[in-house]
């Protein structure tokens, strides 16, 4: 009595389920016949067979139909979401073009603005005195506030310094060469309060930009007659309409686009609950 | 409306007609996750699973056994269950008695309706079969299941576990030997009936 092989269990195996064709059949009932031990390993093959089969049956604990979610059947999405789905772009768009828009506006503007807050005022009592006149001397002093006193600003921080400085220094205020003088006006635009005439306001070297440009040939104290920048005040207020409306339009597209993303997040969970199912 | 009809409906779309079919096989899915995974909860996760994938895929059956196909999927996706299992083993809560001792046949597998002693019977048998069943590779423990506990033939086997009909034979009679020894250990806690019950079924 020898040990069944591998091979003689995989033919008992299949003998025992029928797979066996007819002759192959014969020819291992002979040897179980002949061979007890291959009877034995039959025998105790079916009963494993049987004890497997009489393993209880056990129900499902639940129902596993699927809802329409769980199938990603997509409830029907609103039409204006694919119209949204773009506004993001659309509202990049708005935003460039509106840092765009006050970048320029910074950047042609920026520098006229005291003449610009002056402007009002000015261009209605006709040619503008240059304000950057006030401090430069004595004489042109005394003339200017006479001209255009609510005009011309001083700054604040400046004045005051005038105001600590000796009287000694007017000269040298006086001669303080002619490039200076625009530095003057345009940090004078923060204040409008004029001068007091006794001040003499000493010109900083500060390098700043400025669209009145003074000959350097002009001589210290002589006042210049200039033109009021030709700015009307419908033009100033569409600008500044638009620089809030374009902001505007941005945030409203971006809030849309927030919007569509969400519509689309909440459809596509509907859709997959649990993720991405296996492949079979 | 026959089986056929329900799958042509389902492969249209329609969730009604595949729902009919998970009420049909539901049970048979479950209990091959069950034996294979030998853990309720996630033989359940398998099996819902398994149908979410078949009516994804329901297209790509092309005709032949509908069990067998679905079987296929809850196999696989009790393979990838083992897989994460084997990458995060856990230890499971069976119930415990009062001393801290795990109760080894606990009382919800008993069949309420069968006698104390039937019940008994039972228990003690699903219990020693799937300690067998454990014992095996997962391979084989798909094959022994499908072929022996669910009933499947070996074309179906075949189909459920996408092997050659060789394969299959070579892995059912290999399976078949290995609880063959292994239930050796426990053929004195089962009942005599179980032994001598087929023998003139050949």
């Amino acid at each position: 009595m020898t040990t069944p092989s591998s091979r003689d269990l995989e033919i008992l195996s299949a003998y025992l389920d029928g797979q066996l064709s007819q002759s192959n059949r014969t020819r291992l009932e002979t040897r179980i016949h002949a061979d007890p031990a291959l009877a034995t390993a039959l025998e105790e093959l079916r009963q494993t067979r049987a004890l497997l089969r009489r393993t209880p049956h056990r129900r499902a604990p639940r129902n596993f139909t699927l809802t329409p979610g769980m199938a990603g059947i997509r409830p029907p999405v609103p039409r204006l979401v694919p119209v949204l789905s773009w506004a993001s772009a659309v509202a990049m768009l708005f935003f460039l073009f509106t840092l765009g828009v006050s970048l320029v506006g910074q950047l042609s503007f920026g520098s006229a603005a005291p003449m610009r807050a002056a402007a009002p005022k000015a261009s209605s009592e006709g040619p503008l005195v240059a304000a950057t006149m006030a401090p430069l001397g004595a004489a042109p002093a005394t003339a200017a506030p006479a001209t255009m006193p609510p005009v011309v600003a001083a700054p604040a921080p400046l004045a005051a310094e005038a105001t600590a400085a000796p009287a000694t220094m007017a000269p040298l205020a006086a001669a303080a060469p002619a490039t200076m003088i625009p530095a003057t006006a345009a940090l004078g635009a923060g204040s409008s309060n004029p001068p007091p005439a006794d001040q003499t306001v000493l010109p900083t070297a500060t390098p700043e930009i400025s669209i009145m440009s003074v000959p350097q040939a002009a001589p210290p104290g002589i006042a210049r007659v200039l033109p009021a920048p030709p700015v009307p005040k419908a033009q100033h207020r569409q600008v500044n309409l638009w620089l809030f409306i374009w902001p505007g339009l941005a945030v409203i597209l971006g809030a849309l686009a927030v919007l569509a993303w969400g519509l689309n997040r909440r459809s596509f969970q509907r859709k997959n609950p649990r993720g991405r199912p296996p492949p079979i | 409306m026959d089986e056929s009809a329900l799958i042509v409906e389902a492969q249209h779309g329609n969730l009604q007609a595949f729902n009919s079919l998970v009420l049909a096989f539901q049970d048979v899915l479950f209990n091959t996750a069950l034996r294979i995974l030998n853990d309720e909860d996630q033989a359940a996760d398998a099996v819902q699973e398994a149908f979410i994938s078949a009516f994804h895929a329901l297209n790509s059956f092309r005709g032949g056994s509908f069990r067998a196909w679905l079987l296929r999927t809850v196999t696989n996706a009790c393979y990838d269950e083992l897989r994460r299992k084997k990458r995060r083993p856990t230890t499971p809560l069976e119930p415990e008695t009062v001393d801290g001792d795990e109760i080894e046949s606990p009382g919800w597998l008993a069949d309420p309706h069968a006698s104390p002693e039937e019940s008994l019977e039972q228990a003690e048998l699903e219990h020693a079969v799937q300690h067998c069943l454990e014992n095996l590779p997962a391979d084989f423990r798909a094959v022994v299941i499908l072929a022996d506990i669910q009933g499947l033939d070996y074309s179906e086997v075949a189909i459920a576990v996408h092997k050659p009909l060789g394969t299959v034979k070579s892995r059912l009679a290999r399976a078949r030997s290995h609880l063959r020894e292994c239930l050796q250990g426990f053929r004195e806690l089962l009942p005599a009936a179980f032994r001598l019950e087929e023998q003139s079924n050949v």
